[in-house]
């Protein structure tokens, strides 16, 4: 069965069949293949009860905070004030591309949302500038990936909803991983702007009185941030609710802009419709796929299959993580996580694991996804919003942060406590 | 008549899915306000039952918007290297399989509802909203949506027995990553 699963859902994806489709169709598959039971009967009744979710409306609700956030011209200003707080810096302006993208991930839950916001704002001053392109542009997609590990996380979401795991505990345990990786990309990119400056571009420094006055500029964005984690840890709103107050939050920035229109609203709200289904059709999908792999006896078949590898907990971890290494190659994100939630995370429940941590783990592996060629979308992303240049400039450009995501799924597993940490304190 | 069709549930599309963000912004404004009234000790109470059937009926209905704007991700890697007629087979097949399994949904959603008609079902909670009001809309969305794939897939067949290779493309085909969101 799970042979069946993972050939028919490689083969299925692979002719360009809608991945939410394909989930329904291996869950058809399963119920005439591998059940005694008529499962596809449930069908209607899951579909129902996997859409009526006060849970799930968190994600319409905070994709429209970043259609309205990315429209109200907050971006330039954030950028315009870190840009004088950390260009000096070896590096320059490129660390303003990556403390953007880190701010942007604190208010929105969609890491191509990020790029996509940080690479129109920081593309025309890296051409003026005369920056090599490469690293500059590898560091806004990298950043960019930020944005569905720092709270709120529109992918945590998903995981929390799928896998019946704590939302608020998700989004606690992604913010030290976060906050490291954002410290990381910044020490990874000083370190070779030192050993190669011409990768880098002019560091700059400003007079404290300009530095100061453009703290300004970043009260908007922290106090939207402070506003939506704020909320659910004082414990008055849950996520759904938080993301409320987040659009509510991105509408008063926009209207400070003098931005609120008829026009950008209904931009917003068309935008907010189409991200939406098409997260949708693949949640339903998988909570469906789900469904009939647990229906059929999945759990027997993992233990049966895990006792036949004789590998330790350990190994089989790094055999999980090396497959998720190489499916990032070709699929995207959500798709990612979703299509191997119904099977991976039983298994890793299975050995032995928190399924808290993995949901970390497993959001550490799609950032690199996100990044990874040929099938990467925030390389697609920041070379949409250049004027020239080849997509090989990023590909190279994201190098060097791969490999720190690369030490950090190594430091998650070795020492768990970077996830767990601000859950267990919760508690 | 393919373009009249094609064009024309575009349109529809288009105002169903200014209805769905109208909702959807009522709900977060919705939730917004007993947040509020809750730190003065008093709640509208139900928000979260509400938002769960705002949801299932924005999700239901924007699936053909999201559809016809080529927004259900598909994993195009082989499809990229075919040539246009390969391509535009690519897109015609997997049209075909999307809309059978979504008229098998349709088809499987219907007995949820006629339970709930045929029991006079009411929701499990303080509300007691009957069940056929929110089912009702949810199950029609599921409908729609198998309407508009099947005339979608015959339009485009017709674009693509006529030659018209570029239009089904533009009706049916993948769009490049970028322009997910």
């Amino acid at each position: 069965m799970i042979a069946y699963t993972a050939i028919g859902l490689l083969g299925l994806l692979a002719l360009s069949i809608p991945v939410g489709i394909v989930l329904f169709l291996l869950g058809i598959g399963i119920d005439q293949f591998f059940s005694n039971f008529p499962l596809t009967r449930g069908l209607g009744a899951l579909v129902w009860s996997s859409s009526n979710s006060a849970t799930l409306i968190a994600i319409p609700f905070f994709v429209l905070l970043g259609e309205i956030l990315v429209r109200s011209g907050v971006a330039a200003r954030t950028y315009a004030a870190l840009d004088k707080w950390v260009s000096w810096l070896p590096g320059g302006l490129v660390h303003a591309n990556i403390a953007t993208a880190t701010m942007f991930s604190a208010t929105s839950g969609s890491s191509v949302a990020t790029a996509a916001t940080v690479a129109t704002v920081a593309m025309p001053q890296a051409e003026k500038l005369g920056y090599d392109p490469k690293l500059f542009s590898g560091a806004i997609a990298a950043g960019g990936t930020l944005g569905i590990m720092i709270p709120p996380s529109i992918n945590l979401i998903v995981y929390g909803f799928l896998t019946q795991t704590s939302i608020p505990q998700l989004f606690l345990a992604g913010l030290i991983p976060g906050l490291g990786l954002a410290l990381a990309f910044v020490v990874m990119t000083a370190i070779i702007c030192t050993l190669r400056p011409s990768l880098g571009g002019a560091r700059r420094t400003f007079p404290l009185s300009e530095m100061m006055g453009a703290l300004v500029q970043l009260v908007p964005i922290l106090l939207l941030f402070a506003a939506i984690v704020g909320s659910i840890y004082k414990g008055w709103a849950t996520p759904t609710e938080a993301a409320a107050v987040g659009v509510a939050g991105a509408f008063i920035i926009a209207a400070l802009f003098g931005r609120v229109d008829v026009a950008m609203v209904g931009q917003a709200t068309l935008g907010t419709v189409k991200v939406t289904s098409m997260i949708m059709l693949i949640v339903i999908g998988a909570s469906f796929l789900n469904f009939t792999l647990a229906s059929a006896g999945l759990g027997r078949e993992l233990q049966a299959f895990l006792s036949g590898l004789g590998l330790t907990a350990v190994s089989t971890m790094l055999v999980i993580v090396l497959i998720y290494i190489v499916l990032g190659f070709f699929i995207e994100t959500l798709s990612l996580m979703v299509v191997t939630i119904p099977i991976m995370v039983p298994l890793v429940i299975e050995l032995g694991y928190d399924p808290i941590w993995f949901g970390i783990l497993m959001i550490v592996l799609v950032e690199m996804a996100l990044i990874t060629p040929p099938v990467g979308l925030n390389l697609y992303v920041v070379q949409g919003a250049r004027t020239s240049g080849n997509l090989s400039d990023v590909m190279l450009g994201v190098i060097p942060y791969v490999l720190v995501l690369l030490m950090m799924a190594g430091a998650l597993l070795i020492f768990p406590q970077i996830a767990l940490f601000l859950p267990a304190l919760l508690n | 008549m393919a373009d009249n069709v094609l064009r024309l549930l575009r349109t529809l599309n288009r105002g169903v899915a200014y209805l769905i963000g109208i909702m959807l912004l009522a709900c977060a404004a919705f939730v917004l306000a007993d947040i509020v009234l809750r730190q003065t000790g008093a709640s509208f109470g139900g928000t979260d039952e509400i938002s769960g059937y705002v949801m299932a009926i924005a999700t239901s209905w924007g699936m053909s918007f999201a559809l016809l704007e080529l927004s259900h991700v598909r994993i195009d890697l082989l499809r990229q290297q075919a040539n246009t007629l390969w391509r535009s087979l690519f897109d015609i097949f997997s049209m075909v399989v999307t809309t059978g399994v979504v008229l098998l949904i349709a088809y499987q959603c219907w007995p949820v509802l006629e339970r709930s008609i045929s029991n006079s079902s009411t929701a499990n909670t303080p509300l007691e909203t009957p069940l056929v009001w929110v089912q009702g809309p949810w199950f029609a969305g599921w409908v729609w949506f198998g309407v508009v794939s099947t005339l979608t897939t015959l339009s485009a067949l017709a674009l693509v027995l006529q030659g018209r290779f570029a239009e089904s493309e533009r009706a049916i085909g993948a769009f490049g990553e970028a322009d997910l969101l």
